[in-house]
């Protein structure tokens, strides 16, 4: 039989702490009591700090904020640091499933292009039906998600050959396909003959600012991630069989097809929300599944949770880094992340060298 | 004798070229065959087609008595298992969860592996002596090993039909005797077996008949003695007979044709 040498080699990434299920929970448990941690720890910070002894007042009697702090924290920085949480939390999900669609970890929302189309569907909306209205959002959300379900399956048929998707097919299609969508967004910049409301969302868009949304807003955005959330579940196990190939996950009974296209589907509507509550935020969505997959592995189930959170503690610390490093002037979180994740993607495109220049 | 499996006058081609005119055939449930052809005679269409993962042009393939086109993929491959020649597995994933894809045609829409579908799981990695490196990355395994996996996941189907594409290709004479001595053993639990073979030398000991693929004509079906004969092979594929060892061994039997 094999060599007791061979067996002794174990260089699964998944033979961690957190690999049997006992671990797997506590993992889960850390990260969502460090996601606790962090919103508490963002609401204190700010231009006005607000100390967490009077914090405490939400939920204890003795202590109390002051009427202003009360005002800050409830219309300006809790509504920041949630839709930040699930930017986040969207974009980290959204690139766990693309990747597992494309077969390729280097697949992100933003670097496919996805991102893009879901700000070109959302600027179409501000710009052009600007009165559709529905809680703020409407027309604006419903283009959103159909421009990323186009920009990804033109994406996907320009990138793929024979079911796989080649790193450099992935990288110049959704490079082009981005690129041309961005520049469509200024296009419609232009045409804007109201000037105003439209472009300043726009603007903060293309950079990557996390927007201030209202609570009516933010209750949408989280019904829109539950329900993300909740029909990737069963397509992880799927994504599963995928990785094994297309022809040989038909055999086993996987439906290829329609999978393929319910992912589209969950993954561009999870992009749209973190469009628009963060516009266009690179590589978040490669660089949280690519630490969760070196902790637990690829198993895409068991994944999906801990990326969830994972992704929201992430940008999380990433905004309000950028919010109080220039204090009192801002820092697009786009631009953080960007600085995090272009040296984080080089490096991965590097570890596929050999498939590049194959 | 009951037909497992039958291939009903099929007709199959690529645009430009014919692969099969009129194929008959029929894989009993104690069958084990080998299939043998020289490059691009059709072993892993026909395979495929055996698998219903291609569609043929004309005739139809029958498992139990029923048409496969009425079947779902889920259904087919509760019954078929077919192990490809090769599998590239995109991410890290470790044997274990290899085989559990095995499971797929068992799960239901939405939910996750159950008891017995871990005990299939656990049982086909002891029946192909891939349980000791069950927490190493497939992609990471040496070519053997990696073939015990493969088959393993087409265990875990729990099939009665196995479809094997060349599963000694680029292993060394120790891997292939192991192979054939699996073969050997799945045989012996039942399963039916059709494995396309490229090494001649392990046939005669493992498979009871063997499918000729002549590029020329239709299939030649016989015993391996039957088939393995230098003349019929030369002609086969088109190469002079008695040139090889390889084309001499299968007659080893009968020593006064062999010549040194």
């Amino acid at each position: 039989m094999a060599g007791s040498v061979e067996d002794i080699r174990s260089d699964a990434p998944s033979q961690g702490v957190f690999y049997h299920p006992a671990g797997y929970r506590l993992l889960l448990g850390i990260l969502a009591a460090l996601l606790f941690l962090g919103i508490l720890v963002a609401a204190c910070v700010g231009i006005v700090p607000i100390p967490l002894r009077a914090m405490a007042g939400i939920f204890l009697p003795g202590h109390s904020l002051t009427g202003d702090q009360q005002l800050i924290l409830f219309s300006i920085r809790l509504p920041r640091i949630l839709a930040a949480v699930m930017a986040g939390s969207t974009l980290s999900v959204a690139g766990l499933l693309f990747q597992g669609l494309f077969r390729n970890p280097l697949a992100d929302p933003y670097v496919i292009g996805s991102s893009g189309g879901a700000v070109l569907g959302a600027s179409f909306g501000i710009f052009l039906f600007p009165q559709l209205s529905m809680a703020g959002f409407g027309a604006t959300a419903f283009l959103g998600v159909a421009g990323a379900i186009c920009s990804i399956t033109l994406v996907y048929m320009l990138a793929s050959v024979n079911g796989r998707t080649p790193v450099v097919a992935l990288l110049l299609a959704g490079f082009a396909v981005s690129t041309m969508l961005s520049y469509c967004s200024y296009f419609l910049e232009i045409m804007d003959h109201d000037f105003g409301t439209g472009l300043r969302v726009l603007t903060s868009w293309l950079r990557g600012t996390i927007a201030q949304p209202t609570w009516p807003q933010l209750a949408v955005m989280a019904a829109m991630l539950l329900v993300g959330l909740g029909a990737s579940f069963p397509l992880t196990r799927r994504l599963n069989t995928l990785a094994l190939g297309e022809e040989y996950a038909a055999h086993l009974g996987l439906h290829v097809q329609q999978t393929r296209i319910a992912v589209i589907i969950v993954g561009s509507l999870l992009t749209a929300v973190a469009v628009a509550l963060g516009g266009l935020i690179s590589f978040v969505g490669l660089i949280v599944p690519h630490m969760m997959r070196m902790i637990l592995g690829p198993d895409h189930v068991r994944l999906l949770p801990a990326t969830a959170l994972a992704g929201g503690i992430f940008l999380l610390v990433a905004d309000t880094v950028a919010r109080s490093i220039i204090a009192p002037s801002e820092l697009p979180v786009g631009v953080l992340t960007a600085f995090i994740g272009g040296p984080f993607f080089l490096y991965l495109l590097r570890q596929a060298k050999r498939e590049v220049f194959a | 004798m009951s037909a497992l499996l039958r291939f009903n006058h099929l007709g199959f081609g690529y645009p430009h070229r014919t692969i099969f005119t009129d194929l008959d055939a029929t894989i009993s449930k104690a069958a084990c065959i080998a299939l043998v052809g020289p490059n691009g005679s059709g072993k892993t269409t026909l395979l495929r087609l055996a698998a219903g993962t291609l569609k043929p042009d004309h005739g139809e393939v029958c498992l139990r008595g029923e048409s496969i086109d009425t079947l779902s993929h889920r259904n087919i491959a509760r019954s078929i298992a077919l192990v490809p020649q090769n599998v590239e597995v995109s991410f890290p994933f470790t044997v274990q969860q290899f085989v559990e894809q095995g499971r797929t045609p068992y799960l239901k829409m939405f939910g996750g592996m159950s008891g017995a579908d871990r005990d299939a799981v656990e049982h086909a990695m002891v029946l192909t002596d891939t349980i000791a490196f069950r927490n190493r990355v497939f992609n990471q395994l040496s070519g053997g090993e990696r073939q015990r996996v493969k088959i393993a996941l087409g265990l875990a189907q729990q099939p009665s039909l196995l479809l094997l594409d060349e599963p000694t290709q680029h292993l060394d004479i120790g891997r292939q005797l192991e192979l054939v001595d699996l073969i050997k053993r799945l045989h012996r639990h039942g399963i039916a077996i059709l494995a396309s073979m490229h090494e001649l030398t392990l046939i005669e000991d493992t498979f009871s008949s063997v499918w000729l693929l002549d590029p020329d004509e239709e299939m030649l079906q016989g015993t391996p003695s039957e088939m393995l004969r230098p003349e019929l092979l030369g002609r086969v594929f088109d190469c002079p007979p008695h040139s090889g060892p390889v084309l001499l061994k299968p007659r080893s039997k009968h020593p006064e044709r062999v010549r040194v």
